[in-house]
């Protein structure tokens, strides 16, 4: 882990092409290490748990909002400027917040293969860079499980996330895709990989 | 002797403590003393029932008390704990970046919020008075508010807009959790109230019974003291009643025989002196002399034949004797006195009368007793009857001897206690009647040493008749033998 820090604070400091920083990039580097670090943690604790066998191609990968968010229905390009957060706030002005579940949930690589168009690595550049040039508030917030993440979308009014049909419940609200819900024919998101074991 | 005569003026004074106006003034002190002490114990039973009452009252109130109080002030302190930790697990969703740690912390608020809601509406099920309900009520209002703010800061937390919570939190969140916790004090300090009320009853109910117990004791001592004053009294009655029959026997005694020695020694001083001159004189002083020595004779014999008699006891040889007998010795041992007084005395004895069983001596004086009384107090008739005949009325064969006279008679209240030793009648002593008051109760003794009875029917004016019942000598002898007489004690005589 300590070397996987090493190696993306480095990254930081090239992107930047100076060896002095100033306060403005001091403070810059601090947040984007934090964000790093804690993505790091986040993929070395979450890896230990194994969830079996969650990956059934075919099954829908349903986008969910919070409870009091007013937003029924989302096109997909909207769907990827919010994961991507090109957008800082809802328009009932809450600040949005994407939850992303952790690594080795097969849910997160269909997310980010179908949503984001990227790969894991792709995933954390944008975000750095993002994050670096002030683009975005924050990186996406990582999730140990569904439950967790399903919990954050509750407690969270803007948050957003994606969750397998049948980790669905009533405390969060489902978001039609291109005016289609998980459960409808040619919706978008599906998980089709195979299980991790 | 003395102690014989002391035992019995003692159980005289006894009886004669009953006669009709001391047996009221007796009876009202003894009864007085129970009815004091029924009054003690009545009074302690009912006032230690009402303590125990009063007790037990206080000990369910006192538990009721503290079961409410200990479960209300768990209850507030739960809330108070559980309102704490619902800001505190917020304000640690501050600490961290970690989204899962703050979703746990959201978790965590969220469980001690509903330990929080759950305490509310217990405490506004229980609460009955207008006061709990309105502190209740306000309390759940300002808790929901205070949730609002902690969902809209627990929401930016997980947003990430952490300084955006923070002002939040201080702008809102703050005051809106102090205002709880004054609700939660509110509700305590109700508690608290209530609670020091319940004391102030029991303190009231504790005190009642201690009152109660003050006054319980206090009514103890009090009749407990005037009981024991009335028994003394009574036992100084008795003890003075007892020091005057004394006086009254010794002062009789002393007149009986100071009359009879005056005489005898005026008549002896005559004689030495030689004043009787003539023959005629001189013998009519001897017979004054003889006359008031037998008199004294007689009144030492009465007083040893009183101590000598032990009641139900024979004290002389038990034989067979005739009625006839016992009649003509007493006839003629009363005779002088008869003869002074000029009774004229009416006889009447039965032919073929059974033996009956006793002592000549002792059976004789006995009813010579009842003769002198009749003689006595026989009033102006001077009459006296005098009939012995077979008596059918006991169990077995036994033969009456009546005395009767047509005297002043025995008052009613007076009756039931002739027989008693040294009583004399008011009457009598009124009227300066002489005598010691023993020669009834030595009669009496007399005849139920040997088995027999004796008793009196008198009214006021008209006349007494006193009845000596004696058994036949089979049955006597029986009862003697029984009684452990020794054979050879038991004689006939014809």
């Amino acid at each position: 882990m300590r070397a996987q820090f090493g190696r993306l604070a480095s990254r930081v400091y090239l992107l930047n092409g100076k060896a002095a920083l100033t306060n403005q990039l001091t403070i810059r580097s601090m947040a984007v290490l934090i964000v790093v670090a804690g993505l790091c943690s986040s993929r070395s604790t979450r890896a230990e748990f194994s969830p079996a066998n969650r990956s059934h191609p075919g099954v829908s990968l349903a986008i969910v909002v919070n409870l009091a968010n007013p937003i029924n229905n989302l096109s997909s390009d909207e769907l990827r400027s919010l994961f991507l957060e090109r957008k800082s706030h809802w328009p009932n002005g809450r600040r949005i917040a994407v939850a992303m579940l952790d690594y080795q949930y097969p849910e997160r690589r269909s997310a980010l293969r179908q949503i984001y168009h990227m790969d894991e690595d792709a995933f954390q550049e944008y975000f750095i860079k993002a994050i670096f040039r002030g683009d975005v508030f924050a990186a996406p917030r990582t999730l140990a499980s569904p439950e967790m993440l399903r919990k954050f979308v509750f407690n969270a009014p803007g948050a957003i996330g994606y969750l397998r049909s049948s980790d669905l419940d009533d405390t969060v609200k489902v978001v039609k895709i291109d005016g289609r819900l998980p459960d409808d024919k040619n919706y978008s998101l599906q998980i089709d990989e195979p299980a991790e074991e | 002797m003395s102690r014989q005569i002391n035992h019995d003026f003692r159980s005289f004074a006894r009886r004669s403590l009953l006669s009709p106006r001391r047996a009221m003034a007796r009876g009202l002190s003894r009864n007085l003393a129970m009815v004091l002490l029924v009054m003690v114990f009545s009074a302690e039973a009912g006032i230690g029932l009402l303590v125990f009452h009063d007790l037990s009252r206080s000990y369910s109130e006192m538990q009721r008390m503290y079961d409410r109080s200990v479960r209300g002030l768990r209850q507030i302190g739960e809330m108070q704990y559980q309102s704490q930790e619902t800001r505190r697990s917020t304000l640690y969703a501050l600490t961290t970046n970690d989204a899962n740690l703050q979703v746990g912390y959201c978790d965590m608020s969220r469980a001690a919020d509903r330990g929080v809601k759950k305490g509310i509406s217990e405490y506004l099920a229980q609460a009955s008075a207008p006061q709990e309900l309105a502190a209740g009520r306000v309390l759940a209002a300002d808790w929901n508010d205070y949730l609002k703010v902690r969902d809209d800061v627990l929401g930016r937390i997980l947003e990430a807009s952490t300084k955006e919570a923070v002002e939040v939190d201080l702008a809102y969140g703050v005051p809106k959790f102090e205002k709880v916790s004054q609700d939660l004090e509110a509700v305590k300090q109700l508690y608290d109230r209530q609670a020091t009320q319940e004391l102030v009853t029991v303190a009231k109910f504790s005190q009642r019974a201690l009152i109660r117990l003050i006054a319980v004791l206090g009514f103890c001592l009090l009749f407990g003291s005037l009981a024991v004053l009335a028994i003394q009294r009574a036992q100084l009655q008795s003890e003075r009643h007892i020091a005057k029959l004394q006086m009254d026997f010794v002062a009789a005694v002393s007149h009986e025989l100071r009359t009879p020695v005056a005489t005898i020694f005026s008549a002896a001083e005559n004689i030495r002196d030689g004043l009787p001159q003539q023959r005629e004189k001189f013998m009519e002083q001897g017979a004054v002399i003889t006359h008031y020595a037998s008199q004294l004779n007689e009144l030492v014999d009465q007083v040893l034949s009183f101590t000598t008699t032990a009641e139900g006891k024979p004290w002389h040889a038990v034989g067979a004797l005739a009625v006839s007998e016992i009649v003509e010795t007493a006839l003629d041992n009363a005779s002088g006195l008869l003869k002074e007084a000029g009774i004229g005395v009416e006889k009447k004895i039965d032919p073929g009368l059974p033996m009956v069983a006793g002592d000549l001596g002792s059976l004789s004086r006995c009813l010579q007793n009842l003769i002198v009384n009749a003689a006595k107090y026989g009033g102006a008739d001077r009459w006296i009857g005098l009939v012995a005949e077979i008596d059918d009325s006991g169990v077995g064969p036994q033969v009456s001897i009546r005395v009767e006279d047509h005297g002043i008679g025995i008052c009613d209240r007076e009756l039931p206690f002739v027989f008693d030793p040294f009583f004399r009648s008011a009457q009598v002593v009124d009227a300066q009647i002489r005598g010691t008051g023993l020669g009834l109760a030595i009669a009496k003794r007399s005849a139920e040493a040997f088995g027999g009875t004796l008793s009196v029917e008198s009214q006021i004016g008209i006349g007494s008749v006193f009845t000596l019942r004696l058994p036949a000598f089979s049955r006597a002898q029986e009862t003697n033998l029984d009684a452990g007489i020794p054979a050879e004690n038991l004689e006939v005589r014809q």
